[in-house]
C-alpha cells in the first residue's frame, strides 16, 4: 500500500496556482526527488504536505493516518533555509523539539543523544547553535525532523544553499537515512537527485510533468548518441558516417562529432567497421547516455 | 505537559538574553526615581544653587498615596513602554525568522504555543511590577509615612490586571503581524485610542480599563475598593479574555508559512 497518496493538490496565489492539480502516491522505503527549476512548485508542495499551509484544494493521505488527524505527527519536514534558536545548544534545541512532538524526557533525551551521534555532531552538542556552520545546521535540521519517528522525512533543498564540503556530508547522510526511511526531497540540482534517489518526480510550472524510477526514465528517455574524436580534421569523415545506413544524424562541432541513430548497436558495428577498414585515427569512441539534464529539457518542452 | 516545554523555554530563554534582570531593574528604577527625588527636592534646588533671594516657594506636604501614585504614572508610561518593547517580538519575530516553521511543524497545538508565550511575557511583567512597586512601597514607608502592605496588594492586583491588558494586547498584535516595530506601534496607539475615546465618552465608559489608575487612586484615599474599581476590574478581565482567544483564533487561520 502507498505510504502517501496526493490527489488533485491544488495551491493558488492570488488565483494563479502555484502547484496545479498534482497527483502521486509513493510507496515506503524509497528516496523521492522532487526535481524543478525555481518556482515549479516544490516548496510549495512540500509545505502542504506538511501541514504549514493549507491546500486550495485536493487532498493528501498517509496510510494509517486516521479521518481529521494531524499530520504533523508523521511527517519530519527540514525547510530551505532552517533557523534555529540561536541561543539554545544544539542538544538542547533537540530535546525542545522531541517534548513538543510528545515524546517522554526519558525518551527525548535517548533520542536526541542517538540523532547526534548519527549526524555527527555529538562533540558539538554543548555549543550555541549559533556557532554552528551551514552544513552542521543542515544535519541539525535532519536530526530535528527525525526526532519523532516520522514515517516520512521531507527535505527542501537539503544541500542546494552549501558548499561542496557540507554538500558531501548532507547527500552522504541522505544514503545511509535512505536504507531504513522514506524520504522525499526537493531540488534543482540534478546530479543530487542522481546520485541519492529512487524515484523522481519532475515539476515544472506547477505541474508534474513526468515521474518514475531513474531507469524507467532513462529507458523512455533513451537517445544514446555517440561521440567520435579524431586526430585530424573531422570534415574528412563527416559525409562518410552520416552515409552509413543506420545513422540518423550526425553533427559536428569544434572536436567532436555527435551521432545519433536509429539502432545505437548495429550504428556502433557500422562505424567500427569503417573504421577499421579505412583505418581512421580515432582517439575516442563513445556512447553516452542520455543525462537527467536532457531528460529534464526534453520533458518539460514536451 | 506541551504547554509546560514551551512556558520553560520561553523562561529560559528570557534568562538567557538578559530580559529577568533588565526589565525588573527598569521597573525598580522608575518606580524609586519620584519617592527619593520628591523626598530630596529641596536638597537638590540647594545643591543646583539654589532659588534665588526672595522667593516664596511652599513645597507640597505629599501623603503617601500621592507619592505611591507617582511611581504608578511612571509605570504607565515608561513602564508600559518597555513592556510593549521586551515583548514586540515574541511571536512577530519569530514568524520572521522563520524558526517558528520549525517549532510548529511539530504536533504542537496553536492554543499552547499562543498561551505558553502570554504566561511567559506576563509573568515577567507581573514580577517587574510587584519588584518596582515593593520597592516603592519601601521608600515610601521610609520617607513619607506609613501605607500598609495590603494596599500594595491591592495596588499590584488592580494595576497588574491594567498591564496584563497591555501583554494582551501586545500577543493580539503579535499573531496578526510579522513585523515587531509594527506591533509596538499598533499596541501603543491601541492604548492612546482607547484613552482619548475614554476622555471624550468619559460618563459613558466609566468601566473603562484606562480608569484603573484613577480608581486606585481613590482607593487609597478611601480606604475601600470602590465599586467603580471593582467594574473596571471586570471589564479588563474580560477584554484579556477576548484578545487571548482573538489571538488563538488569528494564529489558527493565518498559514505559518508565507
Amino acid at each position: 500500500m502507498a505510504l502517501l497518496t496526493v490527489n488533485n493538490l491544488t495551491k493558488n496565489y492570488d488565483g494563479k496556482p502555484a502547484v496545479n492539480e498534482i497527483n502521486f502516491q509513493f510507496q515506503p522505503g524509497k528516496c523521492i526527488a522532487l526535481i524543478g527549476p525555481n518556482g515549479a512548485g516544490k516548496t510549495t508542495t512540500l509545505r502542504m504536505l506538511s501541514g504549514l499551509i493549507k491546500p486550495s484544494s485536493g487532498s493528501v493521505a498517509f496510510s494509517g493516518m486516521k479521518q481529521n488527524d494531524d499530520i504533523r505527527k508523521y511527517i519530519g519536514y527540514l525547510p530551505q533555509y532552517p533557523v534555529f534558536y540561536a541561543w539554545m545548544t544544539g542538544k538542547e534545541f533537540l530535546i525542545y523539539v522531541g517534548r513538543l512532538a510528545h515524546l517522554s524526557k526519558e525518551e527525548a533525551n535517548k533520542r536526541t543523544e542517538m540523532l547526534l551521534e548519527r549526524v555527527g555532531l555529538t562533540e558539538a552538542k554543548n555549543r550555541r547553535i549559533g556557532k554552528y556552520s551551514g552544513g552542521m545546521k543542515q544535519r541539525l535540521g535532519i536530526a530535528q525532523a527525525m526526532i519523532h519517528h516520522p514515517k516520512l522525512l521531507m527535505l527542501d533543498e537539503p544541500v542546494s544553499s552549501l558548499d561542496p564540503i557540507g554538500r558531501r556530508e548532507v547527500l552522504t547522510l541522505m544514503e545511509e537515512l535512505k536504507e531504513d526511511m522514506t524520504i522525499l526531497f526537493s531540488t534543482h540540482i540534478l546530479g543530487d537527485a542522481d546520485e541519492v534517489s529512487d524515484e523522481l518526480l519532475l515539476l515544472h510550472e506547477g505541474k508534474i510533468v513526468e515521474s518514475g524510477s531513474m531507469e524507467e526514465l532513462r529507458h523512455k528517455y533513451q537517445t544514446a548518441k555517440i561521440e567520435l574524436r579524431f586526430q585530424d580534421d573531422l570534415v574528412n569523415y563527416r559525409a562518410k558516417i552520416d552515409n552509413l545506413p543506420s545513422v540518423v544524424t550526425c553533427s559536428m562541432d569544434r572536436n567532436t562529432i555527435h551521432v545519433t541513430a536509429t539502432d545505437i548497436l548495429s550504428a556502433r558495428k557500422e562505424i567500427l567497421a569503417a573504421a577499421s577498414k579505412e583505418e581512421w585515427p580515432l582517439t575516442s569512441f563513445a556512447i553516452n547516455r542520455a543525462s537527467l539534464e536532457d531528460m529534464f529539457m526534453k520533458a518539460v518542452s514536451n | 505537559m506541551q504547554w509546560m516545554t514551551l512556558f520553560k523555554k520561553e523562561l529560559l530563554e528570557n534568562i538567557r538574553n538578559f530580559k529577568w534582570i533588565w526589565v525588573p531593574l527598569v521597573m525598580i528604577l522608575i518606580a524609586t526615581m519620584d519617592p527619593v527625588s520628591s523626598y530630596y527636592l529641596p536638597q537638590i534646588i540647594d545643591a543646583v544653587g539654589g532659588m534665588p533671594e526672595g522667593t516664596e516657594f511652599q513645597l507640597p506636604d505629599f501623603t503617601p498615596s500621592d507619592v505611591v501614585m507617582m511611581s504608578l504614572s511612571q509605570i504607565s508610561s515608561i513602564g508600559v513602554l518597555v513592556i510593549v518593547l521586551m515583548s514586540m517580538g515574541t511571536i512577530a519575530g519569530e514568524r520572521k525568522s522563520g524558526v517558528s516553521e520549525l517549532v510548529l511543524v511539530k504536533p504542537v497545538s496553536y492554543t499552547n504555543y499562543i498561551t505558553a508565550k502570554w504566561a511567559a511575557v506576563l509573568l515577567l511583567t507581573l514580577t517587574a511590577l510587584a519588584l518596582g512597586m515593593l520597592s516603592s512601597w519601601y521608600y515610601v514607608n521610609l520617607l513619607f509615612g506609613e501605607l500598609s502592605f495590603g494596599e500594595l496588594l491591592q495596588i499590584i492586583f488592580f494595576y497588574g490586571l491594567w498591564l496584563a491588558l497591555v501583554v494582551s494586547l501586545s500577543i493580539f498584535y503579535n499573531t496578526l503581524l510579522k513585523i515587531p516595530g509594527l506591533v509596538a506601534f499598533l499596541t501603543i496607539a491601541t492604548i492612546l485610542v482607547m484613552k482619548l475615546i475614554t476622555t471624550i465618552f468619559s460618563h459613558l465608559l466609566e468601566w473603562s480599563p484606562n480608569n484603573i489608575s484613577g480608581y486606585i487612586n481613590q482607593m487609597l484615599v478611601s480606604g475601600n475598593v470602590p465599586y467603580e474599581l471593582t467594574g473596571t476590574a471586570i471589564v479588563t478581565t474580560v477584554i484579556i479574555i477576548l484578545l487571548v482567544a482573538g489571538s488563538i483564533f488569528t494564529f489558527k487561520s493565518k498559514e505559518m508559512a508565507s
